[in-house]
């Protein structure tokens, strides 16, 4: 479902260049449960933004559904809303409110005012947030903008839901709930790709790891191995 | 694509609720460039009856010898119908009408009137009052009266003593037209650039939001959507505000600016260009308003 082929992305920053992917490739199939580990800056959230088009790879290829992702530029909108993504930095609408968060999705997805109507509590009341469903953004927690990130890359029920470090901001509670609750979501059928340098977490799943060092892939274990 | 529609127009009307400071920074500045649209164009009306009371006030007069006939007279009439295409009308005065013009005008003044009366006779001659369409054509028509088949008859033609006046009234009006049209030019691109400007800025706040549409997958349509419908919102409440000032004003204006220039009213011209006036302002405001904000926009679809 997913294809990474050789793919090499170097940041042209302000400095010297830095290569945050090195010849990275690796497949995941449909209705598989990967984690991503690897230390702070070894190129987790480089990997996703390319996944999802943010970034275009400097060499090599990202493929989704067989398709090229920065052949297809057409196409890139499309795909995008068939994966529901938790940002490292949330990138929430902040002139939406909490609620309005969540519809947004699936109005774009085009889904019915009646399907939003029940859905969007639902969810909310899943991840904790419906004394909070009118608030701004600005108005929540760290964990609280988490969790309402976490209900936006859900609600629409995406094929794939990629999170990356989606529980950096939550106490061992919610992480735990959180951790379930993708479980769950899998159980359903829907392919999870979770990037975290949390130990705890990955051990738990004990699924398939994939370990990034320093923009390198340098380990993929069937499982819940977390060697740093 | 009617839900779309629907979410878009909703959209719009609240990112235009909720950004009130932008909005009406926004609303500002697109006003005044109504403001401005609205000045050149009762500019242009004010300068178009300037320039025809000016060709009014202008014509040549063509004094005959004192036993020139009447029928001669009119003959003249014909042939300058016949040699011009340019002339607006010509009007005949007989010696008599002359001088009863001339007792109605002094009929207070015993000083006219007593010179008259030594003077005897009537000392005034027959004459032909020529307009034409353009003032470039006097010069032409007053060569031929003065050269032409008639010269015997003529006594003198007002345009040569006049000559200079005219030609440096003319060249005035000209420059008066000629600068009006570059400082329109001038003040119409500021207001343009500064529109420009101050959406680009408000845009600027919502780039973060913008990208992070395109990353849920949201359709350019879908995003610039929201916007179109605020710009439009903005261009029709600045039409509605531009207005409001500008009549109110002209209702408190009207009567002083009047005496100044020539009786030109600006509140019959505001009212009888009223529809054509309305136009424009919305073909300005929202062709402006549009197309800054699908410009400023356009800039952060790229993700
Ligand atoms: N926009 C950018 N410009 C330049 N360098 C960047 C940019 N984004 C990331 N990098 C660099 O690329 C490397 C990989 O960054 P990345 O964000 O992928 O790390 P990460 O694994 O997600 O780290 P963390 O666990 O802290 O989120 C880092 O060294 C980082 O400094
Ligand atoms: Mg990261």
């Amino acid at each position: 479902m997913i294809l990474f082929r050789t793919v090499t992305k170097i940041y042209h920053s302000s400095r010297k260049p830095i290569v945050a992917l090195q010849d990275v490739s690796f497949q995941v199939q449909k209705g598989e449960f990967v984690s991503i580990a690897g230390t702070s800056g070894a190129g987790k959230t480089t990997l996703i933004r390319l996944l999802i088009g943010e970034e275009k790879p400097t060499r090599g290829e990202v493929f989704f559904e067989r398709k090229s992702i920065h052949r297809n530029q057409k196409d890139l909108q499309k795909l995008r809303r068939k994966i529901g993504v938790v940002h490292q930095d949330y990138k929430l609408l902040s002139l939406k409110t909490v609620a309005e968060n969540v519809a947004y999705v699936m109005q774009v997805i085009g889904a019915s005012d009646r399907d939003i109507q029940r859905d969007v509590p639902q969810i909310l009341d899943i991840v904790g947030l419906t004394e909070r469903a009118a608030n701004f953004p600005e108005e929540l927690s760290g964990g609280e903008k988490q969790r309402l990130a976490i209900a936006r890359a859900l609600c629409h029920r995406p094929e794939v839901i990629v999170a990356d470090e989606p529980t950096g901001n939550l106490d061992l509670y919610n992480t735990f709930e959180i951790v379930n609750l993708f479980k769950k979501i899998h159980r359903l059928g829907t392919t999870i790709i979770l990037a975290t340098h949390n130990k705890e977490v990955i051990i738990g799943l004990d699924r398939r790891v994939i370990t990034l060092e320093e923009g390198k892939l340098i380990r993929d274990d069937p499982q819940g191995k977390f060697i740093l | 694509m009617f839900t779309s529609l629907k979410r878009i127009f909703k959209f719009g009307w609240q990112g235009f609720l909720r950004h009130k400071g932008l909005s009406s920074q926004v609303i500002f500045i697109m006003t005044v460039a109504v403001l401005v649209v609205i000045s050149l164009f009762l500019f242009q009306g004010l300068s178009e009856f300037l320039i025809a009371e000016a060709q009014k006030k202008v014509d040549i007069s063509v004094y005959f010898k004192k036993d020139t006939s009447e029928n001669n007279i009119l003959e003249v009439k014909q042939g300058l119908y016949k040699f011009s295409t340019a002339i607006e009308d010509i009007r005949y005065v007989s010696r008599v009408q002359a001088q009863e013009i001339f007792l109605q005008k002094h009929q207070d003044d015993p000083l006219y009137l007593q010179a008259l009366e030594e003077v005897g006779e009537n000392p005034f001659l027959a004459s032909l009052n020529i307009r034409t369409k353009d003032p470039v054509f006097y010069a032409q028509i007053s060569d031929y009266l003065v050269e032409g088949p008639f010269k015997n008859l003529v006594e003198k033609v007002s345009y040569y003593q006049n000559r200079k006046v005219i030609v440096r009234l003319f060249s005035i009006i000209n420059n008066v037209k000629t600068a009006g049209i570059i400082l329109s030019l001038i003040l119409g691109i500021l207001v343009i650039l500064i529109t420009f400007n101050t959406v680009k800025l408000t845009i600027f706040t919502s780039k973060d939001e913008i990208s992070t549409m395109r990353l849920v997958g949201a359709t350019n349509w879908f995003i610039r959507g929201p916007f179109l419908v605020q710009s439009i919102i903005y261009g029709i409440l600045a039409v509605g505000i531009a207005s409001l000032i500008f009549f109110a004003s002209l209702n408190f204006l009207n009567s002083r600016l009047q005496t100044w220039l020539l009786d030109f009213n600006f509140l019959t011209f505001f009212q009888e260009n009223f529809l054509s006036l309305l136009l424009i302002q919305f073909v300005f405001a929202l062709g402006l308003g549009i197309t800054s904000f699908l410009l400023a926009v356009r800039k952060y679809l790229k993700v």
